[in-house]
């Protein structure tokens, strides 16, 4: 009820930037819906495009939960989706069916490497997690770029990319005639497994009791290091693995940049989703489909895309200052 | 010498656009907001700057557009977070966010039909302090920069003078510390930290036009490519101290300049290598420095009246 409300908000006050620019809203918006769900293919590329903000979204979700900032989302996609690539072009005579899950678990060990560095930087030498995750994000998407410069690279491709990947190493598409790749499940089974570690196992608990207070995690016999470790770590887990998944599913290559605004964007998603495993899928969605909608919404009415940022922005901006007013109960 | 005199030079060219930004950080996080949203108030202003300064033909007007862009995105943080107890640090990420997407959307609605135009404005010339800038070594180095350079050190002072030796300051610091023993002294710690917030975003945004106006020329997405986070890390590494803070806006302003340096020199590293410099060497430097910051330590916290 609040997401919508945050959403609606966000849109009413974008459509002023649109009259702004000069053109109708109505008629914009009306051609980012087309351009979200007018078609099956439209969908196809929108719950594509949706996989890899549900993967990292869940991962903050729970980092957040126990009052982790990790926004190290794009630096541990990238590396993720290095590590997969790397696997893939590296091992070709690993037989078919296991390669590609195996590129996706390197990119699963990729991130989820990247995040534990963050951590301990954060655990080790008390600076906050935030600035390293900021600051390790750039370092990240920059060792992609490194790596593709030279023994990744595509030589004289006149682009910062990988060769292109064996076809073996795909993810399959189940539809005829749709973009539609079979990452959508595994974004699934993460919010299934989500919802689980959240509410049914110990871990969870943990991440739970952390963040409502430090003191009586420790008091309750729970290492508040360790949990902070455990909870980056699969954060960067399932970052990782949306890497992978975006580079074996989408582009079938590594190309530079390719996930730029992935991390931001997850942080976003799992707001709209409060924090919550199952309502991430939603949001998730939302945004999938309303980056793909804005695409088409450029190509039809002229109006640029950036749009997405502002009205995520936005969004947040009213969740964040909504879930404010709720949590500032008077104390005993 | 010569060349050393040079790269200092560089770097305290290159390190302005983080003096104000982190100057403007450190009024809010002394008031007890956190300044996450520095990225997007520097972007603000870079961009409210080059617009201002090419519609109305003057660059001094661009630079009063860049101090309102930048408070403007600033009176969103204070809203959210000083009156409805959003999340400070989520909620600078949020108008980081909004701020990248504003500035490109704005540039291409209202001026490009659609593209994204070149907007070129003449930078910022040098400005050579007669008799002074002779001096050999410090000359060049002191007294042969941009204006806003010389504002910018000049700031420093003006900043330690207000937080240390004014009635505003001690406030502005209580209210930092312990809200609640401010709002007993008399003080009301919504407003001090509202107008911390949003007058720390006017210098962020300042520190914007620095980096468009005098440095660029022009203004680009996303121009300002970490500097603000850059300067969050200054900010820490500085102690929450603007004399402090400066010393890590020159550290990482030297790594930039050197790291310029090094890609002229052609070594076997690649570019992207060296372009890692200022994160690396920040979180090292951050590091090293380890635990022992001393956050206000009101910081992060809502104020609630009770």
């Amino acid at each position: 009820m609040r997401a919508a409300l945050a959403v609606l908000l966000a849109f009413a006050l974008t459509a002023l930037l649109i009259i702004a620019a000069g053109k109708n809203p109505l008629l914009a918006y009306a051609a980012l819906v087309r351009g979200a769900i007018g078609s099956w293919d439209r969908v196809g590329v929108g719950l594509n495009k949706a996989t890899p903000y549900i993967l990292t979204g869940v991962g903050v979700a729970l980092c957040f939960r126990a009052k982790v900032i990790n926004i190290g989302g794009e630096g541990q996609i990238a590396l993720g989706g290095l590590a997969a690539t790397w696997m893939a072009l590296t091992f070709p005579r690993i037989p078919p069916i296991v390669l590609p899950l195996l590129a996706l678990a390197a990119g699963a060990v990729a991130g989820a490497g990247w995040a534990a560095v963050a951590a301990a930087v954060r655990l080790r030498r008390g600076v906050h997690e935030v600035l390293v995750t900021l600051l390790l994000n750039f370092v990240g998407v920059l060792i992609v770029s490194e790596a593709l410069q030279g023994s990744l690279g595509e030589p004289g491709a006149g682009f910062p990319q990988s060769p292109l990947l064996p076809a073996a190493t795909w993810l399959p598409h189940p539809l005829q005639g749709n973009d539609l790749h079979v990452g959508i499940l595994a974004a699934v089974i993460a919010i299934l497994a989500g919802h689980a570690l959240l509410w049914r196992m110990p871990f969870g608990f943990r991440l739970r009791v952390m963040g409502a207070s430090v003191p009586a995690a420790v008091y309750a016999g729970i290492s508040p290091p360790r949990t902070f470790l455990g909870v980056m770590s699969l954060a960067g887990a399932l970052a990782g693995l949306a890497g992978g998944i975006e580079v074996l599913g989408v582009h079938y290559r590594l190309i530079d940049g390719f996930s730029h605004g992935f991390g931001f964007n997850a942080v976003a998603i799992a707001l709209l989703g409060a924090l919550n495993p199952v309502a991430i899928l939603p949001a998730g969605l939302f945004f999938g489909f309303l980056e793909t909608g804005a695409q088409a919404m450029q190509r039809a009415v002229g109006v640029p895309t950036p749009l997405v940022s502002v009205i995520q922005g936005l969004t947040m901006v009213f969740i964040l200052s909504a879930m404010g007013v709720s949590a500032r109960r008077p104390r005993v | 010498m010569d060349s050393v005199a040079e790269l200092l030079a560089a770097s305290l060219r290159i390190a302005t656009p983080l003096l104000f930004a982190a100057l403007g950080g450190i009024l809010s996080e002394r008031a007890g907001v956190f300044a996450v949203g520095l990225e997007g108030m520097m972007l603000t202003g870079a961009f409210a700057g080059v617009i201002a300064t090419h519609a109305l033909g003057h660059a001094g007007l661009g630079l009063v557009a860049s101090a309102v862009g930048g408070a403007l995105l600033a009176a969103i943080v204070a809203i959210a977070t000083v009156r409805f107890c959003a999340d400070q640090m989520v909620t600078g990420l949020a108008v980081n966010i909004l701020a990248l997407g504003l500035t490109s959307f704005l540039l291409r609605g209202l001026f490009g039909r659609g593209e994204a135009p070149i907007i070129r404005v003449t930078p910022l010339a040098p400005l050579p302090i007669p008799a002074l800038s002779d001096i050999p070594i410090v000359g060049p180095l002191l007294f042969r920069q941009p204006a806003l350079t010389y504002v910018g050190l000049a700031l420093i002072v003006a900043m330690f003078v207000l937080l240390h030796r004014t009635r505003a300051g001690l406030t502005l610091r209580a209210v930092g510390e312990n809200p609640t023993a401010a709002f007993a002294g008399g003080a009301d710690p919504l407003r001090v930290r509202a107008v911390a917030v949003v007058s720390g975003g006017a210098l962020a945004g300042i520190g914007g036009a620095v980096l468009s106006l005098q440095q660029v020329g022009t203004f680009t997405d996303g121009m300002t490519n970490g500097r603000g986070y850059l300067a969050l890390a200054a900010i820490i590494v500085g102690r929450w101290s603007p004399a402090g803070a400066f010393v890590g806006c020159l550290l990482f302003g030297a790594t930039d300049a050197l790291q310029l340096r090094i890609q002229g020199l052609r070594l076997p590293v690649s570019s992207y290598v060296i372009q890692m410099l200022p994160y690396v060497v920040s979180l090292a430097v951050l590091a090293g420095l380890g635990r022992g910051a001393k956050l206000p330590s009101a910081i992060g916290t809502p104020f609630v009246r009770r």
